[in-house]
């Protein structure tokens, strides 16, 4: 139903369904890049502090929460704003080649990057021919 | 085997629909869309910009940008006439190679600041900059005795 109360703008003076609700979490822009041992995810979660952070790997899903901390001062008048403070989420499915227990997760300047390694299993092993 | 195979860019502002996208993302970026454009509140934003607020309490104007991922040093904010100009770079290894993304964005202030004492902060990958007001254009209380 959300899909169509969005598209319906609010009746004038109405509460927005932003101050009645909980805003729907957005998608953040993320990339996965390769390497040697695993992948390398760096997720953009600009305002999401150590704590208002969530990953979990369970069942071949990965997921990575986070709540930010953007709101605005409390009494100031606002000009213009841009920002929005829906929280993040991403989820992303992988075949379960990631050893989770070897996962490494740093969060710099609004930046998660997230070490995932590949499972022993999972890697190229040569066998000999005897 | 894989993670993940394709590239789903989905930067903000820009929206591209590449990669796989769920019912919930299109919802999603419906809802933000038309949130937008219904209640007027932001400009059209193009590429290589960056969400900005602007708001003001007594006695500073404040300016706030979300610019996640880039160094302190890569930042530059400065007062041109009136407007306040930040700018920003950010070193980036893709799949495509290195390169530098660079970000910039111009901001009217309404009000005259102090531009000697404009400070600015870097946390969780937002930039606060506060601009104190010039006394001359704080609201000031006149009293008025009626007779």
């Amino acid at each position: 139903m959300s899909f169509f109360n969005s598209l319906t703008p609010a009746a004038p003076g109405a509460p927005s369904p932003a101050e009645t609700q909980a805003l729907p979490a957005r998608r953040p822009y993320y990339e996965v890049a390769e390497t040697d041992g695993g992948y390398t995810l760096t997720i953009n979660l600009p305002g999401v502090p150590k704590d208002g952070l969530e990953i979990t790997d369970e069942g071949g899903e990965l997921r990575v929460a986070g709540k930010r901390s953007n709101k605005l001062p409390e009494g100031v008048v606002v000009l213009h704003r841009e920002s929005s403070e829906a929280p993040f989420e991403l989820v992303l499915e992988h075949d379960n080649t990631i050893d989770p227990a070897k996962t490494e997760a740093e969060l710099k300047d609004g930046v998660l990057s997230l070490k995932l390694a590949k499972a022993e299993s999972a890697k190229p092993r040569k066998i000999a021919v005897t | 085997m894989h993670l993940i195979n394709y590239t789903h860019r989905n930067s903000f502002p820009v929206t591209r629909f590449g990669g796989r996208l769920g019912a919930q993302d299109i919802e999603n970026e419906l809802g933000w869309l038309f949130g937008s454009a219904l209640g007027g509140l932001a400009p059209a934003i193009i590429g290589g910009q960056f969400p900005v607020d602007l708001y003001e309490d007594k006695d500073n104007t404040y300016v706030r940008a979300e610019l996640p991922g880039v160094n302190r040093d890569a930042i530059s904010v400065e007062m041109v006439e009136g407007s306040l100009s930040i700018q920003a770079s950010r070193k980036e290894n893709g799949a495509e190679g290195e390169g530098t993304v660079s970000f910039n964005r111009l901001v009217s202030i309404p009000d005259e600041v102090q531009s000697d004492k404009v400070t600015a902060s870097y946390e969780n990958g937002i930039l606060t900059v506060t601009l104190p007001r010039r006394e001359e254009s704080k609201p000031k209380k006149i009293n008025v005795s009626v007779n």
